[in-house]
């Protein structure tokens, strides 16, 4: 299974989420993640991610920074709602729904990454599963 | 300009399904503004397509371009390499530019990749309105410059209706009522006294009614 993370670099360390994931076990073994820095989440466009799909990624999370907490004012709201975009047009192609999650980064949430990874490689076995069918 | 939108991936994948190689064609002109089949589309479309080909294993194998205008001929001839290697166009133009596709490369299947919509403007970012329906013949003179054919939902031309609600259309709340724009307008440069007559109804001749609509100009064709 191959997953993309984009993340904001204003709001995570590229050490620290390297560290995060290899904690989580998640960083090597049966599961590939990607890690992509952004100056902001702002600057990824549909192309961007659906990109990672097309150069076979199952799922890409995109780390943004909280509400109201982005340099740029409205790189997070944006790079949202292009994620819902990509979600959506993924589900047209036939590749399903929920293979784009958007995570709003929580200082105080430490594993919210990995609960995000998580869910993400449950709704990639879901719909492997259901187009198996 | 003109406005349009992508049709469904699941569309244009019924579209093209049986064919392999495939030319997605953009146009840099009006299209490529409404953000619906420029350059920028043009890669969109094509990388979708080529995860529902794998995602339903249809082997498609897919050449992007995009040429400056597909409704004029002078730019067409540059797309004539890349129709020639592909099986099929899939045309990310307005209606006119597949139909010039098309009718230039007459042995080659041309399919619309957009369902064009109308004549409009941008509003806001991300909202298109429509402004026109090329109806040919012009009535905004006597009405501010605001088009009730277009702006108004019922079409009138001796207007209001009576069922707007604080300045909302009633037949579309989530848009100002025409005729209260008109008659702002018309009070703001001094010209009310044109709601004082009454316009006979349109001639709509000049629309759709005679088929195929052409202009010639005698003095540019020698």
């Amino acid at each position: 299974m191959k997953i993309h993370i984009f993340y904001c670099s204003n709001c995570l360390d590229t050490d620290l989420l390297r560290k995060q994931i290899e904690i989580n076990g998640n960083g090597q073994g049966d599961h590939q993640i990607q890690t992509v820095s952004l100056p902001c989440s702002g600057k990824v466009n549909l192309l961007y991610l659906l990109k990672a799909f097309e150069k076979g990624s199952d799922g890409v999370l995109l780390v943004t920074c909280g509400q109201d907490e982005c340099k740029f004012l409205e790189g997070n709201l944006r790079a949202r709602k292009r994620a819902m975009a990509v979600d959506s047009m993924l589900e047209e192609t036939g590749l399903g729904k929920g293979r784009m999650i958007v995570v709003r980064k929580n200082e105080e949430d430490v594993g919210q990454i990995k609960a995000a990874i998580e869910k993400l490689k449950d709704n990639i076995l879901q719909d492997t599963e259901r187009s198996q069918e | 300009m003109i406005v349009a939108e992508r049709k469904t991936i699941p569309e244009l994948v019924d579209i093209l399904e049986g064919h392999k190689k495939i030319l997605v064609l953009g146009c840099g002109t009006c299209v490529t503004v409404c953000l619906a089949g420029g350059e920028r589309e043009v890669s969109i479309i094509s990388s979708a397509l080529r995860i529902a080909s794998r995602a339903k294993n249809l082997s498609f194998e897919i050449e992007e371009l995009t040429i400056e205008r597909q409704c004029d001929n002078v730019f067409i001839e540059e797309a004539a390499k890349a129709v020639e290697r592909n099986d099929v166009v899939l045309s990310l133009g307005c209606g006119a530019g597949v139909q010039a596709i098309a009718e230039r490369y007459p042995a080659k299947p041309v399919y619309a990749g957009l369902n064009t919509s109308f004549i409009g403007i941008l509003e806001e970012r991300g909202i298109w309105a429509e402004k026109c329906a090329a109806c040919g013949a012009c009535v905004l003179d006597q009405y501010g410059g605001i088009c009730p054919v277009t702006r108004c939902a019922k079409h009138m031309l001796n207007g209001p209706c009576g069922g707007s609600r604080e300045d909302r259309c009633e037949v579309r709340p989530d848009r100002p009522c025409g005729w209260q724009l008109i008659y702002q307008r018309l009070k703001s440069i001094g010209q009310l006294d044109r709601l004082k007559r009454i316009v006979p109804p349109k001639n709509w001749a000049p629309s759709l009614g005679g088929g195929c609509r052409v202009i010639v100009r005698e003095d540019h064709r020698i």
